[in-house]
């Protein structure tokens, strides 16, 4: 890590944590201190006008924040600066207390498309984070198993992915993000290519499993709706900056959570946030 | 159709009618169009003697190096050149040049170079299976998905790992697309080089007939290098279709 990574605002943060020390160790140390910071960063793609410019997040440990913006605001590429997969022009991205200079270990990613591998089979997909690393042993295959059995998948394990339906390719993308148990999940509009239904179930599912599993989520949505339902922070994304951050007050989720006024009070705070009103009037 | 080949067979059959009809009813002389029935009768006596038997070993034979060989060679030509930009920048322009030559025109330089008999062929053969395996190696490798490569980057994954296990696997299809249009392909380099360059193999033996005038026997060569070639697509065929089992099976 380089120096310049300490900031005197992190004084606080248990910084430059040994790698060698247990990993329940490092969540426990850090406490409620945030898990991913973002902060001033700013990345342009070469010869385009930046794409993402001063944005701050900051996400807790088992928070889970939505990305909510029009179409090329930058929200994707928010998303991937958090992964590593892009590194930052400006600013810093810290994870875990950790600078990354490189591709985030211990976050699952779950692309736009399912993005399966059509030549393998559904169980094959979901150990591929394990099989790229070692051959994955019958306890790994065991945990495969079960988190397609969560997900209603289970008689689906020896098929390949073109024999399901893209909502139920969308659940084995989700398991194969989840496998590692990562501490954090990535999501870049995972569910938009869904009908309305299988996205709601989604929605549910991918809930649960994270609350369950206390892992912390960034999800990417242009989907008021879904970002209400999902999210504990809703972060408006506007011009390569989190512009507004919405806390919808509303009790644990359930079916009812989406017909309730209170959702639709949350919605209309965020459809005014991304002016939504203004273009009605 | 109750049968898809029974409609091609009975095809087949009327032409083959036809054309004995119109040999016999225009008393066409046999040096310019033997009848389907001299044909027949030489290719009988042909293969029971035993005279083509050689003939057609040698030449298959020469396929199969050619082709395994500009295969092998192709692909990994296609794979280096897909895997190292600076490689494919230096190298690309020779190879396309070499491309625009047409190979058989090479083949009386192969002979100079590899004697007259099975080198120089084999070499046209591979020379011509070479390109297209290449080109659609390279095409095929750098058309991943770029989610999928993010995805093997967020994996952990080496390069080794995303050639070997994304990189090849999604390319195969159109890889053994290339191999199908190689094989059609070098049966064309196999006889014609055998016209230039060889005595033996079943090109050779179109230009023997051709010098005794035995135009009934050079058909029945004819029709063994296209049986040859068809033999041949037919093993690509099954080939291709083992190979992508995973992509197309439902059990």
């Amino acid at each position: 890590m380089s120096p310049s990574a300490a900031r005197p605002s992190e004084g606080a943060r248990p910084l430059g944590l040994r790698s060698g020390e247990a990993k329940d160790a490092q969540r426990a140390s850090l406490g409620d201190a945030s898990l991913l910071s973002m902060r001033g960063v700013r990345f342009a793609f070469p010869g385009w006008p930046p794409t993402v410019d001063g944005a701050n997040l900051e996400l807790q440990a088992g928070a889970i924040h939505c990305l909510v913006g029009r179409s090329g605001c930058g929200k994707t590429t928010l998303l991937k600066l958090a992964a590593g997969l892009l590194q930052p022009d400006a600013g810093e991205v810290v994870f875990r207390g950790k600078r990354h200079d490189a591709i985030g270990t211990d976050m699952g990613f779950v692309f736009q498309s399912p993005n399966l591998l059509e030549w393998q089979r559904v169980l094959a997909n979901v150990l591929l984070p394990v099989s790229l690393h070692h051959r994955p042993t019958a306890q790994e295959t065991g945990q495969a198993l079960q988190l397609l059995e969560q997900l209603g998948l289970a008689e689906h394990a020896r098929k390949y992915p073109r024999q399901l339906s893209g909502g139920q390719q969308s659940r084995v993308a989700l398991a194969r993000a989840l496998i590692l148990q990562p501490a954090l999940l990535l999501l870049d509009e995972p569910f938009a290519a869904l009908d309305a239904i299988t996205r709601e179930e989604l929605q549910r599912d991918l809930l649960q499993m994270c609350r369950a599993r206390g892992t912390s989520v960034l999800f990417v949505t242009h989907d008021i709706g879904e970002a209400v339902y999902l999210a504990d922070r809703i972060d408006v994304v506007e011009d390569g900056r989190v512009a507004q951050e919405i806390a919808p007050d509303l009790p644990p989720r359930s079916a009812a959570t989406r017909t309730s006024p209170a959702f639709a009070q949350a919605c209309a705070q965020v459809r005014a946030a991304l002016h939504l009103e203004a273009v009605a009037a | 159709m109750r049968h898809p080949r029974l409609g091609s067979f009975l095809l087949l059959l009327a032409l083959l009618l036809a054309w004995e009809a119109a040999c016999r009813a225009l008393e066409l002389s046999r040096l310019v169009l033997p009848p389907p029935s001299a044909v027949a009768l030489s290719l009988w006596q042909g293969l029971a003697s035993g005279y083509f038997w050689p003939h057609l070993r040698i030449t298959a034979l020469e396929l199969l190096l050619g082709v395994t060989t500009g295969c092998a060679i192709g692909f990994a030509t296609g794979l280096a050149l897909a895997e190292s930009a600076s490689l494919r920048r230096l190298l690309m322009p020779y190879v396309v040049a070499s491309q625009v030559v047409p190979k058989l025109a090479l083949a009386p330089l192969f002979v100079l170079w590899f004697g007259f008999g099975m080198t120089s062929t084999v070499v046209i053969t591979a020379l011509i299976c070479f390109f297209p395996l290449l080109e659609n190696t390279l095409t095929a490798l750098q058309q991943v998905a770029p989610e999928r490569l993010e995805l093997f980057r967020m994996l952990g994954a080496t390069r080794a790992q995303t050639l070997w296990r994304l990189k090849l696997p999604s390319g195969l299809p159109s890889i053994l697309a290339g191999v199908r249009v190689a094989v059609v392909l070098a049966l064309v380099g196999a006889v014609v080089g055998e016209f230039i360059g060889a005595s033996r193999g079943l090109g050779a033996l179109v230009i023997a007939t051709q010098g005794t005038m035995d135009t009934s026997l050079m058909f029945a060569v004819l029709v063994l290098i296209a049986a040859l070639g068809m033999f041949a697509y037919q093993a690509t065929l099954l080939l291709e279709r083992w190979l992508l089992l995973p992509f197309t099976r439902t059990n």
